[in-house]
Formats: structure tokens, sequence, C-alpha cells
């Protein structure tokens, strides 16, 4: 078939010799007359199809890598491989790429397994060689094969064998010299194909050495004058490769001589070139990567580098030429420790040879060469300089974490510990500098170079050991200079700021105990130990903060409370450095302890951190013996943090004031709160969590039993019941029990909002939610729910008819509530359903609570930070869809206008409505937006009829619901709106005026009243400010709500058809640009971008 | 064919020396410690409650207009030559800004404002002047409430022609005018679409 042209034959024919070739009893001979025979198509060939040609080089391919056909074929034509000729005048014009990859391969076989003639190997380079660089134009129907499918292929020809050296890198080296003619992508396949052949050539003495040479000179100019990247890249990689392959393999040493002749070739082509600030860079670059390609040359050559590099920074050209020797020096130092780190896995020699290395120029590093940059231009460093210090920064880092190795096969640092310390102090100093230096002279703008020390801090603390206690001793003492009971906002700041960084050095990273020279006293927590004592330490730095009544209004911050949020970060930052390093699922594994740790803690003296931190405890041992790869340390981690959890809690709650102002408390609170959740059931079980929520660590001896309810301890029973799972707090569920007690209480408490309130609100959320009732518990029939939630249901009853207390009590106890039912109702408990004809009857109560009650249903479903997977509380996935339809869904209908003879009533279920859904995903009331539209419409014409008469605050809370309801139904089903456009697009101007205007009025108000206000006395000044709090407010709550009129307003010319929005262009425009004239930035932004999509429409009408 | 550039080589300011408000406010922390510092030194202490969720944190105190504000409206404007904002070229600097009377000292929102800016070209014969004067301009009416009046000027003694370009852009006939080009039109849309 393939010696006549018979074109429809010969694919079949070619599958069908694939098929007898597959069979058994195929002989190797029958193999070379079907590859004879099908040669002789010859001319033909490129003429069939491509899907012909495939099949025909499957064949070939199979033919030839099958090992009884090679070696007859072997056997028969010998070296001269005449068949290889045929197959070449065949295929030699192939231009498919899915051929190509196979013919290619074919290519690759010949050449590898087959030994053929110089003739022939030339003559099958010249085939593949043609196509290089390869590349693949762009197809509308990919097939699957990439243009660097296609490279990898051509790359494999290249290096299969070298006895195409001779050939392969004078053809490379010459297209690369072709200078600007090669673009970056061919010059980097050219690079690639050089490395790949000298990583495959074998016998490198007589195949490479010689080309080394011309490769080297083709080479140097792409780094030295090179500006790309990537070629950069690709350039040292192929230097980088010549060193290691002249060195040898792990197994066999080849001779030193020819790596030292290659070295010293490099060396003295870019020795010069490092005293000149233009090539520094670029010289140091080739230079480093040949030292440090392999052991051998980093031991033979590294102190020659090292002393040019000392000789060049003793003169240096400018602070660039500085900053460049410097950033050889230091990644020298980088690649050391890497070679040493692998120094194991290569060749005996190279772990003797770094045994034996002479390390004295490295040893005075610090005071040769780090020091004196570091002091001529530490003080007021200008820009330039500023990197020139960065890099000496990064260089010390480096420096004190270079290890030696000793005779015993241990690992000492390099440097001595007096080198370490004063490296040490130096970055100290740097990080301390805010508090040490006045305002004046500390520059708080650019803080990069402390950053930088910070990082540089981390990395030799982890290596040596002690730097982090003479770190605490230095920040200990500089804080305690200072006078912290009336400190300035700069102090405060320099404050926080040493305190953080502090806190990161220390726990942001697990100390390696193979760094430090006395594994005996090493402890992984080491440095946790020593940062909490010194935070306790120094705890309180001022007796006596502001009351929580004064700073409830501000957001003040003391010194106190940075020392706590500092000690709340440590635990942060070391419990997701364990999770770094040990993995999720390790840490919950790793927590297992059969004991109270509680019980223990009693016996422990109360300065026991002091002690483990000495070192001289025997109280308990267990911190101390503890590998740092072991999950253990977690353990151990979180037994410390619940110790100093309970010290502070008891300290807390010992005294109602002293140290402790609101922010130190939420701090706390919110420490414990993470300690406890990442306990696990058991233990949380085990150390009686659940009880010690509300006995705060207090000793049992104490008489205290009844929790004694205030803000201060609500926060600090707040932050121990967030952290529990509901398995551990089953207990406190007894019928009359403590958490019935709490939920069935409307204290006595002042005005709403307030934080008395908000914790009591939040404590009440909390255990509603994570109850877990059912047979085996003491609660089996889930009676405490249902009483709770009766009782909430009778309140709600009494509050709002028979006898309603005033508005602010009613307020702060319905917050409660909400939060009671928003708890239980995020666990979708079934008791709500009867729950809900009581609310759906308080609402349409005459009297101003009914309107609060409606105003504030949002609250049930409204996202709560309380209430998360991570709080461990108990989230169902559709409750907000289940509270949805049996709350709101059966107002919809009596809420529409004209839904009942009563307009008040009507205005109320509206309210609920509108509260309820604006807190709901679109999807949750997605089938019910054409009847919230109208809804919408008259809540929005409402808000500007109660603009005229004087306005009760929720009318603008409704307002500010409705437009979020209108901006999710016009982002996802703008379509609904379309006959209701001109309502909308009306009753949001009109918003809008109204929000305007009043903002107006009210500060011409406020101006009077000031006025007015400067003769009262002094016993009426907490009430003005509380009413200026409240105008503050609403003024705000209008700012939200111009800014929605408007993000609806932007929404619309892209969502409906142009001629729908035409007719109302003109006066939205004008309206619009009054609108960039707001006096809050946020509402002109908006403002803008709303004018410029409707300025679109103008234009094209 | 390429056009010859009337100054080919201006020097160009990074996008971070340009100025901007984020700087002048109390200072963020952004080092390698600041990572859980919105949790333990958080900007509002009281993370529960109402208090909590006021407008997700956001701020919504009045802040009159300002020349800041009025140059992060025009320093966005692309130059017609060069592929950067006239900020970076330093055509437009926020010293040359003024608004008179200042907004923050009117007690009545409405009453007129005039935003006075001076523009600096790169070179003082640049040809392109007029263009870019036309694009501040344009930009500013379309952005600006109507209480506010526009006067583009260049810095006198920066352009060898500035009094005639200066008077050219105060002009509304030739402004309006030069808008009913469709060419110029294009131009200055071109220019005003790196304007967010």
């Amino acid at each position: 078939m393939f010696s006549y042209d018979h074109k429809a034959g010969i694919t079949a024919s070619a599958k069908a010799l694939r098929q007898l070739y597959s069979m058994k009893g195929f002989k190797p001979n029958m193999g070379i007359k079907i590859l004879e025979d099908v040669c002789k198509i010859k001319e033909d060939f490129r003429l069939q199809t491509a899907v012909t040609r495939l099949e025909v080089y499957e064949l070939f391919l199979d033919l030839i890598q099958d090992p009884a056909v090679s070696s007859e074929l072997k056997h028969k034509y010998g070296s001269a491989c005449g068949f290889a000729v045929d197959l070449i005048q065949v295929c030699q014009s192939e231009r498919d790429p899915r051929n190509l990859m196979i013919w290619f391969k074919i290519l690759r076989l010949l050449l590898a397994d087959y030994d053929p003639s110089p003739e022939v190997t030339e003559e099958l380079f010249k085939v593949f060689s043609a196509y290089f660089p390869i590349s693949l134009r762009s197809s509308a129907t990919p097939i699957g094969i990439t243009a660097d499918d296609l490279k990898e292929a051509v790359r494999s020809c290249f290096s299969a064998h070298h006895r195409v050296a001779t050939q392969a890198f004078p053809f490379l080296l010459q297209k690369l010299d072709q200078g600007d003619a090669v673009t970056v992508a061919v010059k980097v396949d050219i690079l690639k194909t050089i490395k790949a052949c000298i990583e495959q050539y074998e016998n490198p003495q007589a195949i490479i050495a010689p080309h080394i040479g011309k490769i080297w000179n083709s080479l140097k100019y792409e780094v030295r004058n090179g500006e790309v990247k990537e070629t950069i890249d690709a350039t040292l990689d192929v230097l980088r490769t010549i060193a290691r392959k002249l060195d040898g393999t792990n197994v066999y040493k080849l001779d030193v001589s020819l790596l030292k002749s290659y070295v010293d070739l490099v060396s003295r082509d870019c020795q010069d070139d490092l005293a000149n600030p233009t090539y520094t860079k670029q010289a140091g670059l080739l230079l480093m990567t040949v030292i440090s390609a392999n052991i051998r040359t980093y031991v033979l050559y590294n102190a020659g580098f090292v002393d040019t590099i000392r000789q060049n920074l003793r003169q240096p050209k400018s602070p660039s030429h500085t900053r460049d020797l410097l950033l050889l020096l230091n990644s020298l130092l980088k690649s050391r420790m890497e070679l040493y780190e692998d120094r194991k896995q290569g060749h005996p020699d190279d772990e003797e040879g770094l045994r034996g290395e002479i390390h004295t120029h490295l040893d005075t590093l610090f005071h040769d060469v780090y020091l004196p940059v570091w002091t001529g231009k530490a003080n007021d460093p200008v820009s330039d300089e500023k990197e020139v210090l960065k890099q000496t920064i990064q260089g010390l880092a480096l420096l004190v974490s270079q290890k030696v190795a000793q005779s015993d096969g241990s690992s000492a640092l390099l440097c001595s510990n007096s080198v370490c310390s004063e490296i040490c102090s130096l970055l100290t100093s740097t990080i301390t500098k805010g508090l040490t230096l006045s305002q004046n002279d500390h520059d708080n703008e650019d803080v990069s170079l402390e950053d930088e020390a910070v990082l540089a801090l981390r990395t030799v603390v982890m290596n040596y050991i002690e730097g982090y206690s003479e770190l605490a001793n230095t920040v200990k003492a500089e804080i305690k200079k200072r006078d912290w009971a009336r400190p300035s906002e700069y102090s405060l700041g320099a404050l926080r700021d040493l305190l953080s960084r502090f806190t990161f050095v220390g726990c942001s990273e697990i100390p390696s105990s193979n760094a430090t020279g006395n594994p005996q006293r090493f402890s992984p927590l080491q440095h946790v130990v020593t940062l909490t004592a010194s935070l306790l330490e120094i705890f309180p730095l001022s007796p006596e903060s502001e009351s929580l009544e004064a700073t409830s209004t501000k957001d003040s911050v003391s010194a106190n409370a940075h020392v706590i949020s500092s000690l709340h970060a440590s635990v942060i930052w070391f419990r997701d450095a364990c999770e770094a390093k040990y993995g999720k699922e390790a840490l919950t594994s790793a927590l297992s302890s059969d004991q109270n740790r509680l019980d223990t803690f009693g016996q422990l003296p109360e300065d026991w951190l002091l002690q483990i931190q000495g070192g001289n405890t025997t109280s308990d041992a267990a911190l101390l013996q503890l590998q740092e790869d072991s999950p253990e340390v977690y353990c151990q981690f979180l037994k410390l943090g619940l110790f100093i959890v309970r010290k502070l809690y008891r300290s807390a709650s010992a005294s109602r004031q002293g140290p402790w102002d609101e922010r130190a408390l939420v701090q706390l609170s919110q420490m414990a709160a993470l300690v406890v959740r990442s306990l696990n059931e058991e233990q949380q079980v085990r150390c009686n969590l659940a009880y010690e929520a509300f006995n705060l660590f207090r000793d049992a001896h104490e008489a205290v039993r009844q929790w004694f309810w205030n803000p201060s301890t609500g926060l600090l029973t707040l932050g121990i019941l967030q952290g529990l799972r509901p398995g551990a707090l089953v207990n406190l569920y007894e019928p009359s029990g403590q958490a019935e007690r709490v939920m069935c209480e409307t204290p006595s408490f002042g005005h709403s909002p307030s934080r008395e309130s908000d914790i009591f609100a939040a404590i009440g959320a909390i255990l509603a939610n994570k109850y877990k009732g059912g047979p085996s518990t003491a609660d089996p029939n889930s009676l405490v729910i249902k009483r709770t939630l009766e009782f909430w249901g009778n309140w709600l009853g009494d509050a709002t008819a028979k006898n309603p207390p005033d508005a602010t009590t009613f307020a702060a106890h319905n917050t409660i509530a909400m939060n009671i039912i928003a708890g239980a109702a995020s666990r979708q408990d079934k008791h709500i359903l009867s729950l809900i004809p009581s609310i759906h009857q308080a609402i349409t109560s005459p009297s101003i609570n009914g309107e609060i009650l409606a105003n504030s249903l949002g609250l049930i479903i409204k996202q709560n930070t309380l209430l998360t997977a991570d709080n461990h509380s108990i989230v169902k996935r559709f409750y907000k869809q289940w509270i949805y339809t049996h709350l709101t869904k059966p107002l919809l209908e009596p809420a529409q206008p004209g839904g009942s003879e009563n307009a008040n009533l009507v205005a109320r279920y509206r309210i609920a409505v509108l509260s309820v859904v604006s807190n709901c995903p679109f999807t949750v009331y997605q089938d019910d937006a054409p009847a919230l539209i109208r809804l919408l419409v008259t809540a929005l014409s409402s808000a500007t009829i109660m603009e005229a008469t004087e306005v009760s605050q929720f009318s603008w809370s409704q307002t500010v619901a409705a437009l979020e309801v209108l901006v999710e139904i016009l982002k996802h089903e703008p379509e609904a709106l379309k006959g209701y456009l001109r309502e909308v697009i009306g009753g949001v101007t009109k918003v809008f005026q109204a929000c305007s205007s009043r903002g107006r009025r009210n500060r011409e108000a406020e101006g009077e009243r000031a006025a007015a206000q400067q003769e009262q006395k002094q016993e009426q000044q907490q009430q003005r400010q509380q009413h200026q709090q409240q105008q503050q407010q609403q003024q705000q709550q209008q700012a939200v709500c111009r800014r929605l009129v408007l993000e609806v307003l932007n929404g619309i010319p892209s969502q409906f058809e142009e001629r729908l929005v035409r007719v109302h262009v003109l006066p939205t425009l004008r309206m619009l640009a009054m609108a960039c004239g707001d006096p809050v930035r946020k509402v002109r932004e908006v403002a803008r971008t709303a004018r410029g999509s409707w300025a679109r429409i103008a234009q094209s009408g | 064919m390429e056009r010859d550039l009337d100054n080919a080589n201006p020097t160009i300011l990074s996008v971070s020396q340009l100025p901007s408000r984020r700087r002048k406010g109390p200072s963020t922390r952004s080092g390698p410690d600041s990572k859980c510092d919105s949790i333990v030194f958080p900007k509002h202490s009281w993370p529960y409650g109402s208090y909590s969720s006021s407008d997700d944190g956001e701020d919504y105190g009045e802040e009159p207009m300002d020349a800041q504000d009025i140059y992060d409206l025009i320093s966005t404007i692309s130059d017609p030559e060069h592929p950067h904002t006239l900020g970076q070229l330093s055509v437009v600097r926020l010293p040359d800004i003024h608004l008179n009377p200042s907004p923050a000292d009117l007690s009545d929102p409405d009453s007129l404002v005039t935003v006075l800016v001076e523009l600096t070209p790169t070179i003082n014969h640049c040809s392109l002047a007029t263009v870019i004067g036309l694009a501040v301009r344009c930009r500013l009416e379309q952005t600006l409430p109507p209480n506010y009046r526009v006067d583009v000027r260049m810095k006198s003694g920066t352009h060898a022609q500035d009094d005639q370009v200066t008077k050219q852009l105060g002009d509304k006939e030739r402004v309006a005018a030069a808008l009913e080009n469709d060419t110029l039109q294009r131009m200055v849309d071109k220019m005003l679409e790196t304007c967010a």
C-alpha cells in the first residue's frame, strides 16, 4: 500500500500494521521490513493528511522503542543507521504540532538509544535544530499542545546524548549572540536548552570542559549588562549548573582542577567590576552564583570573595555602592546557611569540608564591616542611607543565624555570645527609639527601619535564645522610666508600638533547640514565658485608670490596656505559629490531659512565671522538657494561657476599679475567649469552666457565691462563655440554675443603648444559643428555654400594654430580649414559634414601646459576632429563612398600604417587616419582592411626611432599612422595580432633600443651643453630652440615608433601558449636582459616580 | 506617523510621592507586627451590641470640600502625551489649588465658592497647555456642585504665553466652542478616562 500512491489506504494500513505489531507472534525482522517499506512512500508522505501522518509516526515510534526491533535494527545497520537517513527523508518537513511531538521523540530515541555515526548524528542534529527556536501560532481550535510542550520536546533532542555536544553548544551560542534580534522568550529558551544539555551530558571533563570558555564569554554579558529578570535568572541557572556538573555527583567527585579553573575564569572577569558602582550588583551576582553553587567552591573561594567585598567597603563610591556590596555579603551568608542545612545530603567530603572551614573572616564581619557602617549612618539617615542601614540590619540577623559544625557533629553558633549580645542591643536600641527619644527627635513617618529591625530581632532571638531576655530587660527598664499616670498621646503610641513589636519578636515563631548552646535549659515556650512574665511584672503601669462610666463615651486608651492587649496578641501570635508549624489537626488531637489544671494552678506560687523564666523552679517541670517539634508545645502553651487568664481574672474581679479600665477588660475578656475556645470539650468540663464563668476563678472559701452583676464582671463572664462549647455548659441549665436566672431577669439599669444592656444581651444570646437539651441532660424536657421564652413573651405583653415602663428602660430590656431570642433562633428552637404571636401582638401596642420593639426585630436575624462557628455556637444553616417565614411573612399582608383600617397599625407592621428584611440576604425574601416593593415605596414617602411633623428617631432607621432593601433588589432583581421607577426615583429624591435640609436645621439649632448651654451648670453636662451623642448619631444616620439614596440612583441607569430612564434625567442630574457638594466626603464620592452615569444617559439622548 | 513629543523626558513622581489624605490622618501601622492590630488595638474599644456595628466603622463625619479634594479630582487626569497622570507630572500641584472662601468657613452651604487652579506645564512652550486646561475645567465642572465657580489658569511665568492661555480658558464661549469640536472633545474624554 505504501509503495503505491493510494491515499485512502494509508491510514487503514498503518493502523493494521500497528495492530500486527502489537500481536504476540510479531517477529523483529518484520519490524525492519515495515520500516523500510513504509519509508518508500517518500515524497508522498507530506501530501497525506495530518491524521494519516500521525498514524504513521506512531507506528515508527512503536517500532523504534521496541527493544527487540531496535536490537535487530542495530544488528542490521550498525552505526551507519541507514534506516534513520530514510526516516529523515520521509519526515523532515513536518509542521503539524501533534506529529512533531512524536517526531521529536523518535529523534531523541535515535540519538540516545542507537549509536549513530558522526555523519548520521550531524544529519539528525540538522533535522531538529532547524526547528529551533520553535514557536506555536495561536489557533482558534486548540489541540492540547502548547508552545512550551514543543520547546520541551526540541530541548530533549538537544540534550539527548553528548554526541551532539560539538554541534549543539556552538549552534546555541551562535543563536544567543545574535544581539537585539533575539527576544526575551527565545533567549530564555536558548539558556534553558544549554542548561538541559549541561545537566544531561555525561563525562563533563571531555564533553563540557572544552566549551566552558565560550559559554562564559557569551553568557556573562547577559547578566552584566542585562536588564530583564527572566534572562538574568536563566543565565545564572546555567552558570550554577556548570559549577555543579564540574563538582561531580553525590557519589563521585571529579578532580578539583576543572572546577578551580572555571571559578578562576569567572573571578578574573568579575573581581574588578566590584569596585565599579554600576556593575557591582551584577558582577557580585555572577561571582556569588558560582561560588555558592556547591560546598567545595564555597569552601575554596568564600574567604577571597568576602575579602574583596571588605576592601571595597572601605572605600565605597556612593551609598548605593555600599548597599550593593552589603547585599552581596548578605546573600553569601544566606547561601552559606542553605549549604550548611543541606550538608548531610551531599557527598561525605562536603560535610568534612564544611567542618574544616576556616571562618575567622566571618567572625570579624560584625566589628569590621557591619558595625562601622552602622555607626557611620545610624544617626539621622537620609533615604539612600536608610537602604544601607536596612541591608546592615538584615546582615546582622543573617550573621547571628550562621552555624558551624562541631567535631562531634553538632552545630553551634558562629558568633560568640558577646557578639550576639552586642547585635541584639544594637537592634533593640532601634525599636525602643520611640520611647527613649522625644516626639521632636523621633521621625514617626517612616518606620521601615524599625520594621526591618523587628524582623531581624526575631531571627536573632530564635537563634540566640538569651537575646530575648536581654530585650525584655531593656524594654521593661525603658517603660518603667516613664510615668504612665497621665501619658501624652505620643507616649501611648510609642508604648503600643514597642509592646506590639516586643510581642511579635518573641511569639510569632517557635524557637529551635539546635540553635542554643545550652540544650538543657531550652524550652520552645521560653520566649512566651519571658514575655508574659515581663508584661505581668510591669502591669499595672498606673494604679488607677479612669472609671468604666467615664470612659464609656469615648474611645480612650490607657497604658494598662496596652499591656493587656499585648498579652492578648501574644496568644494570637503563638497560636498562629503553632498552627503553621504543626498544622490544625495536630493541635486539636494533641489536647489531652486528665487533670483539672485549675487545681494545680492553685498550688503554684504567685511568681511561678518568673521562676520558670529564671529556670530555677521545681514546681512544674513540664514546661521545660519539650521538644519544639511536638504539638505538646501547644498544649503546654494553653496551660500557660489559662494560668495567665486565671491570674488576671482574679485581679480584675477583686477590685472594682484600680488599673482595669474598659479597654483592658474587653481585651482580657477576648483573650480568655481565645484561650477557652482552643480547649476541647473534655478539658473545658474538667476545668469546670462553666462554673468559673460566674465564679471568675475566685477561691472557694471566698463567700461570694452569688454572681454579682456589674459591667466589669459581666465582661469577664462573657469572655469565658464566649469560648465554651455547648457540651461544657450543660450543668448551667439545671431548672432554676444559673443560666435560667440570668436569662429570666430584667436587671435594673439605666438607659439604652448602654454598655450594661449590651453585655447582658450578649451573655443572654450565648446562653440561649449554646443550650444542648436532651434526655441525658439535667433538663430533659427543654423546660429552661421554654420558660425563658415564655418569660420574655409575657414581659413583652406587659411592657407594651398593661404597665409600660419608660422608653429608655424598655429599650434596654428589649435589647436583651431580642438577643436571647436571636440566640435561640439561630438554633431554630421550636419554642420560638409559640413566642411569635406575642411579638406580633406587642408590635401593635399604641405606646412608643411597640414602635421600639418593631424597630428592633431585625436584631433577631442580624449578624452577631458572638454567634459564630468559631465560638462554638450552634448556627443552623437556614435559620434566617425559618425566622423570616414565621415572623415576617404573616405581617407582609397587613403591612401593605390599606392592609388595615388603622393607618398607625399599618405603619407599625411596615417598620417591623423592614427591620427584619433589611438584615436578611436577598435570597430569603426574593419571592416576596413585588409585595415588598410596594411597602418600600410607602416607607419612602412616609419618611418625607414625617419630616414635616416632628420625627421620632425611628423613622430614619426605617428609611435606612427601606433604602438598603431597595439597593439589594436593584442589584439582584431590577426587573421587579420596572413598574415603580417613577415612584422610586421620586421617593428617594424627596428623602434626600429631607435628609439634607434637616441636617442643616439641626446644625443651626445646635449653634443656638450651644450658646444657651454655656450658662448651664456642671451637673447638666452629662445630659448635654448624651444629647450631643444622640444628635451625632442622627446626623450619621442621615448621611447614611443620603449615601444609600445616591447608591440607588447610581444603580438605575445601568439596570434599565434608556427610554424608561430618560424622563427622569434632568431633575435627577440637578439633584445629583447639588449632592456633589455634600458635607460628608463619602456621600460626595457616590454622588459623583451617580452623576457620571446619569450624565452618560443625558449625552446619548 | 508618531508625533514628536513636546517634552520627551518629563520628571515623573511615583504614586506614593503624591499628596494624599491618608498620610495626614492618624497613622495606621503597617509593620510585620501589625497583623492583629484590628483585634488587640481596635479603633473602637467596644465590640458588643449596638456600638460595634454603627455603620461598619465607616466614618460619616462632616468634612467640607478642601484643596485636597479638588486635587484628587484632577490629579488623575491623564496627560495627552505621556502615559502618566497630571499629578505624577506635577502639572497639578496641591499648593496651587485655592478655594475662596473656604467651604469650611461658610455658614450657608449654598453660597458661592471660587476654585482657582493654577497649572504648571512641564515645559514653557507646551502646545497642549490649553487642552490640559480644558480637561481640568471639564472635570471640575462635571464633578463640582453648581455653586462652585471654576477658574483655571497657567501659573505665571511657567508658560511662554501664559496670559493668552489663561484668557482662553477663562472665556466661557471659547470653551463651549472648543467642546463642540469633535476631535477636541474626544481628546478630553480620553484624558478623563483615568478619573475614577
